[in-house]
């Protein structure tokens, strides 16, 4: 700062001051505050130098390493899985049995780049909740690759909705896969049970299905799963005692009756544990209270899965006996339509051939409306006038029974006349008949009545029929299916619905033939899905034998108004599954007669069909 | 270098990284057998890089984290020692210098030819794999084993199953 300005900066002090009447500060005068600094600018600055040396260690140094960061880790080692049996030795080509490996990719790389398959992957299921059970699932390879003939050889590929029911199966704790007749549950269930063998996550199956599809079952584990050691409980007792308890055995088939039999016998200290418990036709358990059913839902075991294509016969409460199996409901809880319908997305896959098959070969339906032969209209006047006579005259002692006898007295009449053997019905088959096998076709024909295959059996002798019904024995069963099958002489065979309705496969037999008609149409059409199945080629040709103006005629008029009626139960495009069975008010109605019974609401018809059991 | 008892077998890992919001990097180890199916499993927790690494690594960052540091602790972690390392991403190869076991970029038809030369490369199943420039012998061991691989093998599959179970881990455990 120089003079004049702190000079004028001491008059603005002073002045403020004054004018606020305060002390007067006095200007310091500069040369007060000399420092001799000016001067000392004009000297000349005296520089000396000296040497001294650079210490050799410095107070502070910045340093940094690169080191490892520990990390922490989340581990999952997934399970061994079973070793299964070395694949059989590549027969020579051209040999008929060569199978092909499915699914291998026709160029692995195209332009350096694999060709994009569709892949089905395996989804963590909703209701597993650690990270590790979660993992195990998304960890798995896709489905197409992990059959695609690495570690399990496929004979066929299968279709996507296949591999997709595969997925939903291996990933389940609970299951039931109700797919229509026909689509391949059977292959699902094996291959999902080869997988979870594989990965670890079962070692000791037990599938429980109606005696006489054991054999079936055996034939396609062997085509499907042919690594697989299939162990059929059967023996005496001791022998099943072993079996039960035997370890070591991944797969055990029993049937249902023996499940009932042995497994109430062994003590609940020795019960068997299964990893996986598997109730074919599985509708069996319908009946919450039967042994049947107690006894499959106190089997010990992690994973229950059901399979049926019929998962509701006639009530959808029907379901709740198989979703209590299932252990998705508590112990006697009656779910009602909609928790029934929830628990049904939940836990049931259904699909329809409508809905997955749109590439397969239709099913033709016609109804052949055949006139009585003049004895067999005779017959049937005469039997029916008396019939309705005598139940009149039962006053009100008529009980649906009698009602019952007189239909099937006049179904009877309707396929032959007893006394003459006129048939209008064989007739017409024989002329059918020998059209296809004329063309080398193959038919098969169901009857309600083993009787009544007996007497057609001589009648069809030119197209060799071979006879599938209770009355044969089940030894002798597969090899006539065999005969049938490759036979090609044989063009026709006569099956019961009872025997013949359930679980075979007759995809190469292009006609059925419906001689007399089932109580239930989801009956019929589990019959007919013996030949419209999966691997079908060509069209199935369904005839329907209806005599006019016949008992016949009035039932058929009945399931057809039913089956309009009826609600979809198990969603839109099922044709299937409808409560079709005839109640008590309906089967009095066919000859004008109200039922005078309380309880007239109760369904009628014969025993529940099953694979086991004849029907009459 | 492999951990395999019978030599019939071979044991492939299948690596990858993916990025979380805000909190780094996590990767994943799966070890398969020669056919693709699993059987083992790791994972990381999270890591990030700090500011000073990042600065002082610079281009260098990523192989360092990736391959270096979360690629070694889950070789190290595993118990079934893979004979193969694959991956799909180029800075993982960086894991191969800290490790005796080849680690491979599997290449698809838009990454092939970038960078590395043909004799590093190497068709193994479907797949073409990319080896370490610096790690001459690792084609030629692995050319020993190639006939355990399937040729329908697709070695880019499993790393698929890797981002799977990486994103699950990240939305049931880190997501919170």
């Amino acid at each position: 700062m120089d003079a004049d300005g702190a000079e004028g900066n001491a008059a603005e002090l002073q002045a403020d001051s004054l004018e606020s009447g305060s002390e007067v500060l006095l200007p310091q005068r500069p040369e007060l505050l000399s420092t001799g600094f000016n001067p000392a600018l004009g000297r000349v600055p005296a520089l000396e130098t000296i040497s001294t040396t650079l210490g050799l260690t410095l107070d502070f140094v910045p340093s940094w390493t690169a080191r490892r960061i520990p990390l922490k880790c989340i581990g999952l080692t997934l399970p061994e899985g079973v070793e299964f049996l070395p694949p059989p030795p590549v027969k020579p080509e051209g040999t008929a049995e060569t199978k092909k490996a499915a699914a291998k990719p026709e160029a692995d790389v195209v332009d350096g780049e694999a060709p994009k398959k569709k892949v089905t992957r395996l989804k963590p299921p909703p209701d597993a909740l650690s990270l590790q059970d979660r993992l195990f699932y998304l960890l798995q390879p896709p489905l197409e690759s992990w059959l695609a003939g690495q570690e399990l050889i496929m004979p066929f590929e299968p279709f996507s909705y296949q591999y997709e029911g595969i997925a939903w199966l291996f990933s389940s704790q609970s299951a039931l896969l109700a797919d229509e007749m026909g689509l391949g549950k059977t292959m699902q269930t094996i291959t999902a049970i080869r997988l979870l063998l594989r990965s670890g996550q079962a070692r000791r199956i037990l599938l429980i299905c109606p005696k006489p599809l054991i054999p079936n079952w055996q034939r396609e584990f062997r085509t499907w799963a042919e690594e697989l050691p299939v162990v059929v409980m059967e023996g005496n007792g001791a022998r099943r005692r072993m079996l039960w308890t035997m370890p070591g055995v991944p797969i055990l088939i029993a049937n249902y009756e023996l499940m009932t039999r042995d497994l109430t016998e062994i003590p609940e200290d020795e019960q068997p544990k299964f990893d996986l418990l598997v109730l074919d036709e599985a509708q069996r358990i319908k009946n919450r209270e039967s042994n049947t059913a107690l006894t499959a839902r106190a089997i010990k075991r992690r994973r229950s899965w059901a399979l049926t294509g019929t998962p509701i016969e006639n009530r959808p409460e029907e379901l709740g006996a198989l979703f209590e199996f299932m252990e998705v409901i508590p112990k006697g809880g009656s779910p009602d339509l909609r928790q029934l319908s929830k628990l049904a997305k939940k836990y049931i896959l259904r699909r329809t051939k409508d809905l997955v098959m749109k590439d397969m070969p239709p099913r033709i339906d016609r109804d052949a409306e055949l006139e009585l032969t003049d004895a067999q209209e005779s017959a049937y006047r005469i039997a029916e006038k008396e019939g309705v006579i005598q139940l009149n005259d039962l006053g009100d002692s008529i009980t649906v029974q009698h009602v019952f006898e007189l239909v099937l007295r006049l179904k009877q009449i309707a396929n032959y006349d007893p006394l003459t053997g006129e048939s209008a019905k064989l007739e017409r088959l024989q002329a059918d008949m020998e059209e296809i096998a004329a063309s080398g076709g193959k038919a098969i024909l169901f009857s309600q009545w083993t009787k009544t295959i007996d007497w057609l059996e001589p009648r069809l002798k030119e197209f060799n029929p071979l006879i599938y019904h209770g009355g044969v024995p089940t030894k002798q069963r597969e090899p006539i299916l065999a005969k049938f099958k490759q036979d090609p002489k044989a063009h026709i065979l006569l099956m019961s619905y009872g025997t013949g309705a359930v679980g075979l496969n007759l995809q190469f037999a292009g006609y059925v033939f419906l001689f007399d008609r089932w109580w239930n149409p989801a009956i019929e059409d589990q019959a007919v899905n013996r030949a419209h199945r999966i691997g079908v080629k060509n069209p199935v040709i369904v005839t329907r034998f209806i005599s006019k103006n016949t008992i016949e005629e009035r039932i058929d008029r009945v399931l057809r108004e039913k089956r309009e009626l009826f609600e979809l139960v198990l969603g839109e495009g099922d044709n299937n599954n409808r409560s079709l069975s005839m109640s008590a008010s309906e089967i009095f109605g066919l000859f004008d007669l109200k039922a005078r019974h309380k309880d007239g609401a109760r369904s009628i018809g014969p025993k529940p069909v099953s694979a086991g059991g004849e029907a009459a | 270098m492999s951990g395999s008892a019978k030599t019939d077998q071979l044991r492939l890992g299948f690596m990858e990284t993916i990025e979380v919001d805000g909190r780094g990097h996590i990767g994943g180890l799966l070890i398969t057998n020669q056919n693709g199916r699993p059987l083992e499993f790791q994972c990381t927790t999270p890591v990030r890089a700090n500011r000073t690494q990042e600065i002082l690594f610079g281009e260098t960052l990523k192989p360092w984290l990736l391959g270096e540091l979360i690629g070694s602790t889950l070789l190290e972690r595993v118990a079934i020692k893979p004979s193969l390392v694959v991956t799909s991403d180029p800075c993982l190869l960086e894991l191969r210098n800290h490790t005796q076991v080849p680690v491979a970029v599997a290449e698809t038809a838009a990454g092939k030819g970038a960078g590395g030369t043909e004799n590093r490369r190497l068709q193994l199943g479907g797949s073409v794999l990319r080896f370490h420039d610096a790690h001459h012998g690792d084609v030629d061991s692995l050319q020993k084993q190639k006939h355990l691989i399937p040729d329908s093998a697709d070695l880019q599959e499993p790393l698929e199953r890797v981002r799977e179970a990486l994103a699950e881990t990240v939305r049931t455990v880190f997501a919170r």
